[in-house]
């Protein structure tokens, strides 16, 4: 992937739960392209930054949901049309155990 | 023990209901003041409490997390849905973040409805929504077990 030193553009990443914990950290800015950015290849770029200290969080981001800007992606969606520009919020939501 | 800054309380009001992320629950009394109607004729609570065991072992606590303000946005759509089957309700929906006690409560519903049978359902109906789709994460410790490694549960 290009370096993205001189992106303007940035999300915020959101972790919960087992990511979270997993991670170490609750939150991350990350420097996007700033435009034809999706979400699959936000996954790709998570495992790729974080996996070497957490080999566990591809699993964990396989069995995960997530959320744009506070609206759920749905299981059917094809996360390659899912874009993402900048500063949106990007949530790993992994199972939920509420109640 | 992490804390996201997006697990915070806050509170969405719909017409006849109010969904809830809460550091302290409200005491139930207060609870039922807030969805009794002389209209109607059946009040239906649920509470949720910490279980001292999960399949042999003691647990001590729970901790919560929510992903707040989609979990509201979550609460207030599974109100809708209850809405489509039952006109006439009011509801109130409260589930706490941080952590919950042996004993101690985690969620509570209470709804208002004309008759028994709505009542019932609706309640129940919220409740299996909530557990299935709210952005809200539990975490379990055990007795005897290092704290790091306590397991984030999950509802499926």
């Amino acid at each position: 992937m290009s370096s993205t030193s001189t992106s303007t553009a940035h999300i915020t990443v959101l972790y919960f739960a087992a990511a979270s914990t997993t991670l170490g950290i609750t939150e991350e800015k990350i420097p996007i392209p700033e435009k034809g950015f999706d979400l699959s290849q936000l996954k790709d770029l998570l495992v790729e930054r974080h996996s070497r200290d957490n080999p566990t969080l591809r699993k964990i981001l396989d069995s995960s949901q997530w959320s744009v800007d506070a609206e759920m992606v749905g299981d059917d969606e094809d996360l390659t049309k899912v874009e993402l520009g900048d500063g949106v919020e990007v949530a790993v939501i992994c199972p939920v155990s509420g109640g | 023990m992490l804390s996201p800054g997006s697990s915070v309380e806050g509170t969405l009001e719909l017409p006849g209901a109010i969904c809830s992320i809460k550091n302290t629950l409200d005491p139930i009394e207060n609870t039922i003041e807030q969805v009794s109607d002389d209209r109607f004729g059946a009040v239906v609570t649920f509470i949720g409490t910490t279980r001292n065991s999960f399949q042999g072992k003691v647990v001590t606590k729970l901790e919560y997390q929510a992903y707040t303000k989609l979990a509201l946005k979550t609460m207030a759509t599974i109100i809708t849905e209850a809405r489509n089957q039952t006109a006439e309700f009011q509801a109130v929906v409260q589930h706490k973040i941080g952590v919950v006690g042996v004993g101690e409560p985690s969620i509570v519903i209470a709804v208002s409805s004309p008759h028994r049978k709505e009542a019932f359902h609706t309640c129940e109906f919220i409740l299996e929504e909530v557990k299935r789709k709210v952005q809200i994460w539990k975490r379990e410790y055990y007795e005897g077990e290092d704290e790091r490694q306590a397991e984030w549960k999950s509802n499926v």
